[in-house]
Order: structure tokens, then C-alpha cells, then sequence
């Protein structure tokens, strides 16, 4: 509990001096969060513009389709918020040896490691997302109930560890080979498949965003149940249960790794 | 204090082939090999003693510090403080001590340097009145105060060096690691960092490892000497334990009024010299020879001298640790 | 001449050490890509599943398939790393120090990136031209692959490299105004990749938007050598779209030439 206090402590510490930073540079900070709803803008317009062909895609409408696409955005968007300093990992930290100083230090690397940067960028995919939501949701015919909305709230963090968890994994990669940036965006990319019913996948596809990378799991299981109702165990909870083990996992590797370190430089 | 036992460490290293056809190859298959860079080290550190850790460039110096604080795990061996080991339990191994890398901060590049402290006392636990305590000297020797609310940034080498320092004492650690505390600092700022390197050693009875290719450092700081090259350690005690082992090179410096002097002193027929042990230098009357000791006794050298040139002033000098240093990493020992 | 390329030399070659030392993180990159493609073909397929009409906007399902594949190598080959190059060298300040180089420093950017890229398009070329030549073939049962259209490919490839090469360079010097070159750079990579087609064809487009778009010089880049390979282009179209390439890299020369000279005063009155 102590502990827990202390890491807080800290969280706050750099938290505030991060938005100090983002008051200091604020149009910086205003380029990129734009940078990123431009991003989403894009795939928006490509959506749109898709719709103008067709009535709908395999069954879902334009707004169900653009709803789990920012359903989807919000967990992208937390992760990146909360734990971007992962991507330095793979990318620079540990290339350029600078990993060493949280080595140095007495406290837990990936914590020390994941609460160091608040990416402020993310606002801008969190915007978006929202937005989406709310813009889609009053035209889509949703049964609303006490307990749809409790599930709705609590598997967002859920499904933002699952980001995380397979960051934390991609990431630790690195200790290996010193560099993983491309690995973790691999991922990423596969993570694309999720923001589309994957009902327009073949089942290769389909098998390996539920199964063996499940980043289905962040976006389109949990809004299909959020629209249709159905099956809230397997599309709330194994989402949950997922987050769990992706942590679990997450963690493990990420502890080997540190004990296969290599440093780097003179 | 600090023990390190048989401490080895291995990396695997790709072979890069040249041209082309080697690219596409590395590319499918690519080769490697291993190294030993650090080769079954020992040493011993009592407590409060300052040990200068030397080596030439890519001697595995780098390699035993980061397994010494922490950093790198050994392939095989130990180094324990207070009986604590970096890899049963890296946390509270590492409150023992503070690092200090001059060519890398540690420090937070955006966060104001009081900040930076803030952060550092919340993760080294260290309690309120303990922590202004320990600012408060920390301020009186390394003088903080006047770049305290700067980003580490904006900071000169010399202040960071100091703030850095700070930082890495902030929790008293038992142990400090000084991993070329000087590099880059004009000659006022070292000898100010020097200063507060042994008042804090005074003081605290704080374990000092230097790393450091500024030997000046080594002759103010350090007692102790522990010089590794090639990944094995090649020499372990005092200065004046290397300068006799060593160093038993001598300076003869003498003023003359005799002319020529270089034709009319032949130590190398005379003593039968080779080239490397005799050097003899001129600057205007003043001679300075070098030469070693344990070929040709001082008081011979100085008899044969006295009695083929007319001298006005002489003495006898060790030679400088500098020297003898140069001398061993040119070898290779 | 011959000598001057011998400077560049050691350059191609550390473009190419590049990519073997990274070569598991350049295959992953690779993947990632490839797997972003995959993703729109999908979504293409149920687009046209979902649809009654087998040509949209001029497209036909297999040629979907071969715009987004190609698309694909076409962005491989044409990428061009300047912005950050340029724009972190202003940030730092070091730009300063390019006066004083002996070398051309564009050159030596442009010739280790030359030799990043020759390693990327040997790897990829053969398996992608290839796939896409498997996918026609086996949409219309005939061979569709034509020499000539693949040499005017290549060639319509060098020209919007060399576009996108001076326009990053232009680009870099937002660096001036915007510290932040990240959220600049994404922001135009987000229009520069929806105006060059590699969201969506231009085809697509509302009727003006589309004309407007293809004068523009970023069609020039992606949708260019694409609608070449395609066979799409032809005959005097051909000739006009090369012509407007070969347009737009002078211009964008000119232009990086322009702002270099008025950075160089801003300065020397600045004092660096």
C-alpha cells in the first residue's frame, strides 16, 4: 500500500510536470494532437466515402461501423496516453543505452519506465473517438440497460491493458535485439483489423485477431456487445480475462529481458 | 564493503560482411560470435576507501561498472555491497548506491532541477527532514542554488556534472560510482568537483569507484588502484605499490653550463642502455633524463653525471603516475 | 561525374549496412505494412460483396486489389526520410554547420537513402509485382503483364521519389515555425497520403475534387506511377501525367533551393 502511494507520488509528480511542459509549448502540443485527429479524419472520410457506394458493409450500417471504429480509439487512445514511453523502449532507449539509469534506480524498471512520459498527442485520438461515439450513438437503435453501461465503463481499462500488455511484451523484445520499434508497430498495425466488424474477415483472419494477437478484443467484441447485446460473456468478459493474461505475460518477459540486458555505448 | 568474485561477462556480437553480396547475406544469415569482455575479475573495496578503476579504451572498464551497479547481469560470478547482490534483488542493491555516468544524465531533460530532486526523494524513500538535511549540504558542497529551478537542460556540463553528483548522494548511498566525473570540464570546475568528491569521502566515509582516463583525478582522489585490460585485471594496489612495481622510472633534472651536452653524456654506451630505458630531453640549460632505475642504480647515474658535466642544480624525481600508465597501456602488459 | 559519384559511394553502402544490421525490425516494419494492405482489401471485398455493382468508379474488384498492392510498393520506393533530417538540424541548430561542409549534404542524404532503398525495392519488387501479376492472371485467365508499362513505372517511380524527396527538404523548414516536427509531419502525411490516393482512389472523388486533385502535385507522387503500371494511363495522358511529374520535381528543386538560400540569410542575421 505504501508502495502504491509512493508510485502515485511520482505518477503526479511527472504528470504535472508534463502539463507544465504542454502550457510551455502549447502549440506544439495543439500540432500534435490535430496531427492525430487528422489521422483519424482520414480513415472517417475513407469510411464515407466507401458508404456513398454501398448502403451497408456485410450488414452493419455506416454509424455502427464508424461507432466500434471510435469505440475502438478510446482504449488505443488511453494506452497511448498513460504508457507511450514503451515505444521509446523499442524504439531508442535501450539502443542508445539509456536505459541504464532505471536500472540504477530502486524501483520497478516498467513502472518507472511507463509512468515517465504523458503522450498529450493521444488527446487527439481520444477526442475522436468520443466524438464518433457520441455522434453515432443517438441513430443507432441501442437497448440500454444499468448493466450494459457498468460493462461498457469497465472494460475500457480492460481493453486498454490489452494495448499494454502486448506493448509491454513487443516492447521488451529490444533486450533481445535491441531494437523492436518495427515489431511493436507491426502489431499495431495488426490492431487496424480490430477497429472493422470482423465479420467481413476470412476466418484466418478473423481466428488470429480473436486468438493469437486479440486485439479484437479492444474494440469490436466489446461494441458488438454494446450494440446488439449479445453475448456479454465471451465479448466482455474473455476481454477482460485477456487483459489479465496479457499482463501476466507482459510482465514475465519483460523480467527476463531485463536479466538479458545488454547496455550499449562505451 | 564491496567484493566482486570471479565476475565474468560474454556478449554475442554479429559479424558485419563487407560489400553487397555481404548485406543481402547478413541479412538471411546473419554470423556472430562470442566475446569475453569481462574475464573472471576479483577485487575487494573496505569501506571508505576511494579506488581509481583504470583501463584503456575497450578494456571492459564500462562492462564491470554496469554489472557493478546493477545494469548488466554477469554471465557468471558476483559483486556484492553489504552483503546485498544486484541480481537476488536489484532494488535494494541499488538504494547502497549512486551512479554517476559524465557522458549521460540521469537526470530528467524537461523537469526543473528541483523537481528532478522531488522525484528522487519519492523514489528512494528518503523521509522530509532527512531530505532538507541532506539538500541543505548537498547545496553547501556542490553549490545548487543557483541553477535549482533551471530544466536540467538549460543547464552548463559543469552544473549538471554537479547537479548530477547531487543526485546521485541525494540518498546516502554507501557506495558512489563515478564513471568520468570530469570529462569536458575546464580545469576550475574539475578541481571543484575533485573538492567535493573527497569532502563528501571525508565526511560521509562514503565508498568512492572512479572510472576516469584524467589521471590527475586518480593521483588527488584515489588511494587504491585497480587497472583491468583486455577483461582481466592486470594490476591491484596503492600508487605508490605501482609506481614501485612499474615505475621504476626516474627523472634526472639538472642545470648545466657545459655545451653539448647530449655527445658529452653517452649513459646508453656507457651503462649499456637500451633505447626505451633512457631519454634525455634539453630545454635550453636545463636536461631532464628519464630512465629506469632497475637497469642503473640513481647514485650511478648521478656520479657519472656529476662527473662529465659541470652542474649547477639537480635533483631527482619519480616519474609521474601519467607516465607510467602510458607506459603499461602502450604494452599491454 | 564518375568521380563526384565516387564520393557518394561509401554512402550507398552505409544505406545499404542499414538495412541488414535492422534486418528483423525492417521485416516487421515490412509485415506491418503488408498487413495494413490486407486490411483494406477486406474492407474492399465486403464493399463490393455488399454492392450490386461490379465497377465502382472505374474499379473492379481485381483491380482493387492490384491498386492497393501497388500502392503499397509504390510508397515503399517513393518514401523520403528529409523532414526530420532537415528539420532536426534546425532545431538543434547544426544547419549552421552545413556551410562549411565540403560535400553537398543533400547528396549524401539522398545517396544513403538511395542505398536504404535499393535493398527495400530488390526484396520487395520481385514478390510484389509477381503477387499482383498471380492476382490479374487469375481474375481474367490471361497473362496482363506488359514490359513497356512496368519501364514507365520504374521511371514514374524516380520522378515522385525524387517529388516526395525535395518536398520533405521543402517541408523540413516548417521547422522553423513548428517545434514539434512529429505532430507536423503526421499531420501532413495524413493530407499528403489522402490527396495522393493511397486512402482511396482518386476516382472516387466528387467530380471537381478530383480534377483539382490530379493537378495537384501529390497525384504525382503514388497515383501517377500506379495508374501507369495499371495501364490506366496511355497515349497522350501518359505523356501529360510524366510531363506534370517531371514539372513538379523542378519545381519542388527550385523551391528547397528558394527557402535554403533565404534560411542561410535569416541566419547569418540570426547569428545561428
Amino acid at each position: 500500500m505504501k508502495q502504491l502511494k509512493r508510485m502515485f507520488r511520482m505518477h503526479r509528480i511527472f504528470v504535472s510536470q508534463e502539463i507544465k511542459r504542454m502550457m510551455e509549448y502549447k502549440g506544439d502540443f495543439v500540432v500534435g494532437i490535430i496531427g492525430f485527429l487528422f489521422a483519424q479524419a482520414n480513415n472517417m472520410l475513407f469510411l464515407w466515402l466507401i458508404f456513398s457506394q454501398v448502403p451497408s458493409l456485410m450488414g452493419w450500417s455506416l454509424e455502427e461501423v464508424v461507432f466500434i471504429y471510435g469505440f475502438s480509439l478510446i482504449p488505443k487512445g488511453l494506452d497511448h496516453l498513460f504508457f507511450d514511453n514503451l515505444w521509446a523502449v523499442g524504439h531508442w532507449l535501450i539502443q542508445k543505452g539509456d536505459f541504464d539509469k532505471y536500472l540504477t534506480r530502486p524501483v520497478n524498471t516498467l513502472f518507472h519506465v511507463t509512468v515517465e512520459k504523458l503522450q498529450i498527442d493521444a488527446l487527439g485520438e481520444l477526442i475522436m473517438g468520443i466524438s464518433l461515439i457520441c455522434i453515432t450513438l443517438p441513430s443507432i437503435d441501442v437497448e440500454w440497460s444499468v448493466l450494459k453501461v457498468v460493462l461498457m465503463l469497465a472494460v475500457i481499462p480492460f481493453a486498454t491493458l490489452i494495448y499494454t500488455g502486448i506493448k509491454i511484451i513487443t516492447a521488451a523484445i529490444a533486450f533481445w535485439t535491441k531494437k523492436s520499434g518495427n515489431i511493436i508497430y507491426m502489431f499495431y498495425m495488426v490492431n487496424d483489423f480490430a477497429k472493422y466488424p470482423v465479420k467481413i474477415y476470412n476466418s484466418f483472419v478473423k481466428n488470429t485477431i480473436t486468438y493469437i494477437i486479440p486485439f479484437a478484443f479492444t474494440a469490436y467484441y466489446p461494441a458488438e456487445y454494446i450494440l446488439t447485446g449479445a453475448n456479454p460473456l465471451f465479448n466482455i468478459g474473455v476481454s477482460m480475462l485477456i487483459a489479465l493474461v496479457l499482463m501476466f505475460l507482459g510482465v514475465i518477459v519483460w523480467n527476463r529481458g531485463i536479466k538479458a540486458y545488454e547496455s550499449a555505448g562505451s | 564493503m564491496i567484493k566482486v568474485e570471479n565476475l565474468r561477462k560474454e556478449f554475442k556480437k554479429t559479424i558485419k560482411e563487407p560489400g553487397v553480396l555481404g548485406s543481402f547475406k547478413s541479412l538471411f544469415h546473419p554470423k556472430s560470435e562470442k566475446i569475453v569482455a569481462v574475464n573472471d575479475i576479483s577485487f575487494h573495496v573496505p569501506e571508505g576507501e576511494v579506488l581509481g578503476f583504470i583501463g584503456p579504451n575497450g578494456a571492459g572498464k564500462s562492462t564491470v561498472i554496469k554489472m557493478l551497479t546493477g545494469i548488466l547481469t554477469p554471465s557468471s560470478g558476483s559483486c556484492t555491497i553489504n552483503g546485498k547482490n544486484p541480481t537476488e534483488s536489484r532494488k535494494s542493491y541499488v538504494k547502497e548506491i549512486g551512479v554517476v555516468f559524465g557522458q549521460r544524465t540521469q537526470l530528467w531533460w524537461d523537469l526543473p532541477l528541483r523537481e528532478t530532486y522531488a522525484v528522487l526523494k519519492e523514489m528512494y524513500e528518503v523521509p522530509d527532514d532527512s531530505y532538507r538535511k541532506r539538500m541543505a549540504f548537498l547545496n553547501e558542497v556542490l553549490d545548487l542554488d543557483a541553477f535549482i529551478t533551471s530544466p536540467v537542460r538549460t543547464l552548463s556540463l559543469g552544473q549538471r556534472m554537479r547537479a548530477d553528483i547531487a543526485a546521485s548522494l541525494l540518498h546516502s548511498p554507501k557506495v558512489l560510482f563515478l564513471d568520468e566525473p570530469t570529462i569536458g570540464l575546464d580545469v576550475v570546475v574539475k578541481d571543484n568537483i575533485r573538492n567535493a568528491i573527497d569532502y563528501i569521502n571525508q565526511q560521509e566515509k562514503t565508498t568512492v569507484i572512479l572510472t576516469t582516463h584524467d589521471l590527475a583525478d586518480i593521483e588527488l582522489l584515489a588511494k587504491r588502484i585497480v587497472m583491468i585490460d583486455k577483461g582481466s585485471n592486470v594490476f591491484d594496489g596503492t600508487i605508490p605499490e605501482l609506481k614501485s612495481k612499474y615505475g621504476q622510472i626516474r627523472e634526472l633534472h639538472f642545470d648545466t653550463d657545459t655545451k653539448d651536452v647530449c655527445n658529452v653524456l653517452a649513459y646508453r654506451e656507457h651503462f649499456g642502455f637500451s633505447d626505451e630505458d633512457v631519454k634525455v630531453e634539453t630545454e635550453g640549460s636545463m636536461v631532464k633524463v628519464r630512465f629506469n632505475s632497475s637497469v642503473v642504480p640513481v647514485s650511478d647515474m648521478l656520479s657519472y653525471t656529476l662527473a662529465k658535466v659541470n652542474i649547477n642544480d639537480i635533483s631527482v624525481k619519480d616519474a609521474d603516475i601519467e607516465e607510467i600508465i602510458r607506459r603499461l597501456y602502450m604494452q599491454g602488459v | 561525374m564518375k568521380k563526384k559519384l565516387r564520393i557518394y559511394k561509401p554512402f550507398i553502402s552505409a544505406g545499404m549496412q542499414e538495412v541488414s544490421t535492422y534486418r528483423i525490425n525492417w521485416i516487421f516494419f515490412m509485415i506491418g505494412n503488408v498487413m495494413g494492405c490486407f486490411v483494406s482489401y477486406f474492407i474492399w471485398k465486403a464493399v463490393f460483396l455488399s454492392g450490386d455493382n461490379p465497377i465502382m468508379n472505374g474499379f473492379t474488384m481485381p483491380q482493387m486489389v492490384v491498386y492497393i498492392f501497388l500502392m503499397f510498393l509504390t510508397s515503399t520506393m517513393i518514401s523520403s526520410g528529409g523532414t526530420y533530417d532537415i528539420g532536426e538540424e534546425i532545431r538543434d541548430g547544426s544547419i549552421a554547420m552545413r556551410i562549411i561542409k565540403p560535400i553537398s549534404y543533400n547528396s549524401t542524404f539522398l545517396f544513403q537513402e538511395l542505398g536504404s532503398k535499393f535493398m527495400t525495392v530488390c526484396l520487395l519488387i520481385v514478390p510484389l509485382v509477381f503477387g499482383v501479376e498471380i492476382v490479374r492472371y487469375a481474375f481474367t485467365g490471361s497473362v496482363q503483364f506488359e514490359i513497356l508499362n512496368f519501364l514507365l513505372y520504374i521511371l514514374s517511380c524516380v520522378f515522385a521519389y525524387l517529388i516526395n524527396f525535395f518536398f520533405n527538404i521543402c517541408f523540413g523548414f516548417i521547422a522553423f515555425v513548428i517545434k514539434y516536427l512529429w505532430g507536423a509531419n503526421m499531420m501532413k502525411n495524413c493530407i499528403v497520403g489522402f490527396l495522393s490516393g493511397t486512402v482511396i482512389p482518386l476516382s472516387f472523388l466528387p467530380g471537381t475534387l478530383e480534377k483539382i486533385c490530379l493537378l495537384l502535385p501529390f497525384a504525382s507522387l503514388n497515383y501517377t506511377p500506379v495508374m501507369i503500371y495499371m495501364g490506366i494511363y496511355h497515349g497522350a495522358a501518359l505523356l501529360y501525367y510524366i510531363g506534370l511529374q517531371l514539372f513538379w520535381v523542378l519545381a519542388f528543386w527550385g523551391l528547397s533551393k528558394l527557402l535554403w538560400s533565404v534560411s542561410m540569410k535569416h541566419l547569418s542575421v540570426q547569428g545561428g
